[in-house]
């Protein structure tokens, strides 16, 4: 019968050994923490006395192609407040030195008190003289510290508000409050690739808010975010932003390299200072910018869909090609300025007699299209038409991109019901009119892909990096493209041209279409699209709002940075 | 022979003390949500009916239905790897009830073990030492994969114990940890080397017959070169749980905070505390899980140095009486049980306790009796009742 005990007997002994000398470790670091030190662990706690102190992460720089800074930080006061040190009386005096918005204020003081142990940022940006003035009172002002923060700067910020956005502070605070998180465009995009990691440090603090020691351990280092640099080119957005500016309209001009994908210019005008929004916007400021006439908050470029007109006739040419209804050679009825189809009367905006495919784009001949293209099928023409990059957004980066809009059976039931709608749709869809819609980018990429016979490698807007959400299926052959190419460079090179005018007369062979949308109300939507291979293999689309006839309006503009990039190009060599 | 002794009235009055503790414990931990005072005293009149029926359960049912236990075991746990919800993934919703596996992994490897190392002791049974590790290793891995590193080293430490008190030698409780350790060394081509270099001597020492020699080396090369594997396989946020384990650092904003603010809470206690309700850390919710992890701090800021000892020592006596029972019993498989619980409950207080001093890492693990929470008091009132079961039935064989 003992021997079962006399067989425990050794772990027994062992096991109670350990325990007691473990539990007498434990009562040893009690002894240390609640007796030796007990004092001053019950001060700390007294008051809540450490507080940890964030400092923020540089944010990552944004360059453009060439090096230019768009967006950087420049070192800015920051007055901050742990609002449990903090005596509220003297709200008013801290409020009255900081000469702040006393809406304002008081708001960033009930954030304070929302998170009472961390420091939590009042208002940030100051100058030497407003932050002296508090500092110059930080004897009475217990829980108030002035420190130097980086502050974000935009550089050419209107031409860049929409692709660059801006920073706010932040909705949902990760870290702390008052943290800086991108708003819009590439900085809410990439926001979690710029922010970088926060440092923070733990300070022992007095009843006056002075730092009595650093607590040791658990400081972290802040790590600036990663820099980012665009595939833009300033020079020329900035150009396109003067050209379409000097026109008096509001506008946009996309401008991509279709051999590498990489996009140069996104402008769209007008703009607004994205610095204005960095410390908070004023609510004067912000009316402005929401009244203005140009409504500078529309994203033109990529943002806003447009009915193309005629600039979609590069496409529909190459479906009606490619659906065999026309080849080359195909003369349909002449053009007598206007067509008369099922009771209607469908306009030609001038008398162009007979002609083949290639007179018809390089004069922009609507009947053509009328008399052909009632030949072909609805839904065949908006596949094809996706195929070049319409009817979804081109890229997976650009914030709010617009779809735009390809007539199908399905969306015409939808809009007039099934019986409400006719083979008229489809003749004026195929001069770009009625159910059709596209963004700049997405006629932009139409030529591009002209250009390069289908071979746009994915689109990219920072360097290195694929940013499409798109392949392209062009289902269009060789010949075709030739074709199509041959029209775009009559428009240009021959007499009759629409472009004649406006691009004739440069020293690079241009290839290009012109587009006047009717809008149903206002001035027509001036167009230019095409591209150019020398001295640089791009292609662009310009669209001027309400400008008239695109040829003579945004040709112009389309043909001032084609100079532009000749100049570039002449100051490299 | 009688059927029952007298009841050991120290077991029986520490055990209601630290109960009676826990629940004033909680009550001002909750603060302002007395909602959670009101389900701790649920929680606890419910483990005190478990616990007087684990006291009158016959044991060799227990002993008999282990393989019962551990099967139910690894279908929880892998229920919860693939449909575990709550803050961690832990958590098994089952019905209204939400069940935290692991805490039943720690009762079955405590069955399981008290069932089979006695009698691998006893008489050699071929393959079992293997069958025994390798069902123990499962479930360990099993508990890994919750993912829950606090309580798989726990699981290793308690077997490891219980390997101890049924009488076997440090060679086998090396090759018992030879998996892990395997798994461990695997990060270094170095450290795996030094490993089986080691292992070889221990199986050369212990005189190993050639089927055991081929069975360690292939287990543990295999577990080697699968772990880099097996880490690839896990999702970036288990990864991530797993290195803020063994790196709390990383984790400035949450367990090195909540660490630093435990001490100040203990150290402003002083010797005699600030009184019941009085913490002004806890009391101005400046402390962080207060009422679950870091449950100790908030009673040695109210009861001090002296209340902080006196709570440590009703374990020790707790464990003590256990342990005095276990050795008693004639009953090997009662007395591994008794041996099981004492470790799981000492392991328990000293890691929990280690970490609110700032001794230890950060886990997850509970204060016995005392944290916030059902499933583990439930486990550990489970296994109290079977410890005064062996205490009271000593005699029985």
């Amino acid at each position: 019968m003992r021997s079962s005990s006399s067989f425990n007997e050794r772990p027994y002994r062992s096991i109670m050994f350990i325990t007691i000398a473990v539990f007498l470790v434990l009562a040893g670091k009690l002894f240390e923490l609640q007796i030796v030190k007990g004092g001053y662990y019950r001060e700390l706690s007294s008051r809540n006395h450490i507080r940890s102190v964030v400092h923020p992460a540089p944010r990552g720089i944004i360059r453009d192609r060439n090096g230019v800074v768009l967006a950087d930080n420049v070192p800015a006061f920051t007055v901050s407040l742990v609002s449990v040190e903090f005596d509220s009386t003297n709200a008013m005096l801290l409020g009255n030195l900081l000469r702040m918005d006393q809406h304002i204020f008081r708001e960033r003081l009930y954030a304070a008190e929302s998170s009472p142990y961390r420091s939590t940022r009042i208002i940030s940006g100051l100058t030497v003289e407003d932050a002296g003035r508090v500092a110059d009172n930080l004897y009475r002002l217990g829980g108030v510290s002035v420190d130097i923060l980086p502050r974000r700067r935009y550089h050419n910020s209107i031409s860049f508000c929409h692709l660059v956005g801006y920073v706010g502070l932040a909705d949902s605070t990760r870290v702390f409050v008052g943290e800086l998180s991108g708003r819009t465009g590439l900085e809410r995009i990439l926001n979690q690739r710029l922010v970088g990691k926060h440092g923070v440090v733990r300070e022992v603090v007095d009843a006056h808010g002075r730092v009595v020691e650093r607590l040791q351990g658990g400081d972290v280092e802040p790590s600036p975010g990663e820099d980012i640099t665009l595939t833009l080119d300033t020079r020329l957005q900035l150009t396109a932003d003067s050209l379409i500016m000097s026109t008096g309209h509001s506008g946009a001009a996309v401008i991509l390299d279709y051999e590498t994908g990489e996009i140069l210019v996104l402008s769209s005008v007008p703009g607004f200072d994205t610095n204005q929004f960095v410390g908070g916007i004023s609510s004067d400021d912000w009316n402005r910018i929401l009244n203005h006439p140009g409504k500078p908050l529309r994203n033109r470029s990529w943002a806003t869909a447009y009915p193309p007109g005629s600039v979609y006739k590069t496409v529909s040419a190459a479906w009606l090609l490619e659906s065999g209804i026309v080849n080359e050679n195909t003369l349909p009825d002449p053009c007598y300025g206007t067509f008369h189809f099922a009771g209607s009367d469908f306009r030609c905006w001038s008398t162009h007699g007979r002609l083949n495919i290639i007179g018809a784009l390089a004069q922009s001949c609507d009947t053509y299209f009328y008399r052909t293209s009632m030949l072909g099928d609805m839904d065949e023409m908006a596949e094809f038409s996706r195929g070049y990059g319409m009817g979804a957004p081109v890229t997976e980066i650009l914030p709010g991109e617009a779809s735009g809009a390809l007539p199908t059976r399905e969306l015409l039931n939808e809009l007039f019901g099934p019986g409400g709608w006719g083979l008229g749709n489809l003749m004026i869809a195929s001069i770009g009119q009625g159910e059709v819609l596209a963004t700049p980018l997405q006629i932009a990429v139409t030529s591009a892909l002209i250009a390069s016979s289908g071979d746009l490698p994915a689109l990219s807007l920072v360097i290195g990096e694929s940013s499409s959400g798109r392949t392209w299926e062009t289902n269009t052959s060789e010949e075709t493209f030739r074709i199509v190419r041959e029209g775009m460079l009559q428009a240009v090179e021959s007499s009759r041209g629409t472009m004649h005018s406006s691009m004739g007369c440069l020293p690079v062979t241009v290839f290009g279409k012109s587009g006047t949308a009717e809008t149903g109300s206002g001035e027509d939507h001036a167009w230019v699209t095409g591209f150019i291979e020398e001295p640089q293999p791009v292609a662009f689309a310009v669209i001027i709002e309400n400008g008239g006839h695109g040829g003579v309006v945004a040709g112009p503009v389309a043909a001032g940075l084609v100079e532009k990039m000749l100049e570039i190009a002449h100051e490299t060599e | 022979m009688r059927r029952n002794e007298k009841p050991d009235w120290l077991f029986a009055v520490s055990l209601f003390l630290l109960l009676s503790l826990g629940l004033l414990c909680v009550y001002s931990a909750s603060g302002s949500q007395r909602g959670l005072f009101t389900h701790q005293l649920f929680f606890v009149l419910a483990g005190i009916i478990v616990f007087f029926g684990a006291l009158v359960f016959p044991l060799r049912f227990l002993e008999e239905s282990a393989p019962l236990i551990y099967g139910v075991s690894l279908i929880l746990l892998v229920l919860t790897i693939f449909f575990g919800g709550g803050p961690a993934g832990r958590w098994l919703q089952l019905g209204p009830l939400n069940i935290q596996a692991s805490e039943i992994a720690k009762l079955c490897v405590i069955v399981l073990s008290a069932r089979w190392l006695p009698a691998l002791k006893r008489e050699s049974v071929p393959g079992g030492v293997s069958l025994y590790l390798s069902t123990v290793g499962v479930l360990t891995a099993l508990t890994l994969l919750q993912p829950d590193l606090g309580t798989a080293v726990v699981i290793v430490m308690i077997v490891f114990g219980m390997i101890y008190w049924a009488g076997f030698g440090f060679n086998w409780i090396f090759l018992f940890l030879s998996p892990l350790s395997a798994a461990i060394s695997s990060i270094k081509f170095v450290s795996w080397i030094t490993f089986t270099a080691f292992l070889c001597w221990v199986l050369y020492r212990s005189g190993a017959r050639p089927r055991r020699w081929v069975f360690f080396l292939v287990m543990t090369s295999v577990i080697a070169a699968a772990t880099p594997s097996a880490w690839g396989l896990l999702r970036p946020y288990q990864q991530a749980r797993l290195t803020t384990f063994l790196n709390p650092e990383e984790d400035p904003y949450g367990a090195g905070w909540n660490v630093i603010q435990s001490k100040v809470a203990i150290g402003s206690g002083g010797a005699t505390g600030q009184g019941f309700l009085n913490g002004s850390q806890n009391e101005l919710a400046f402390l962080p899980a207060r009422h679950t992890d870091f449950v100790f701090s908030v009673w040695a800021e109210e009861w001090g140095f002296v209340g902080s000892l006196f709570l440590l020592s009703l374990y020790v006596v707790l464990a003590w009486r256990i342990l005095v029972g276990a050795r008693r019993s004639l009953n090997p498989f009662n007395s591994t049980i008794g041996a099981g619980t004492a470790v799981f409950i000492i392991i328990h207080v000293v890691v929990n306790v280690g970490m609110t001093l700032g001794m230890m890492p950060v886990t997850g693990l509970p204060l016995p009796l005392i944290t916030y929470g059902g499933s583990h008091i439930i486990t550990e009132m489970l296994l109290l009742g079977f410890s005064g079961n062996v205490i009271r039935n000593w005699r029985s064989y």
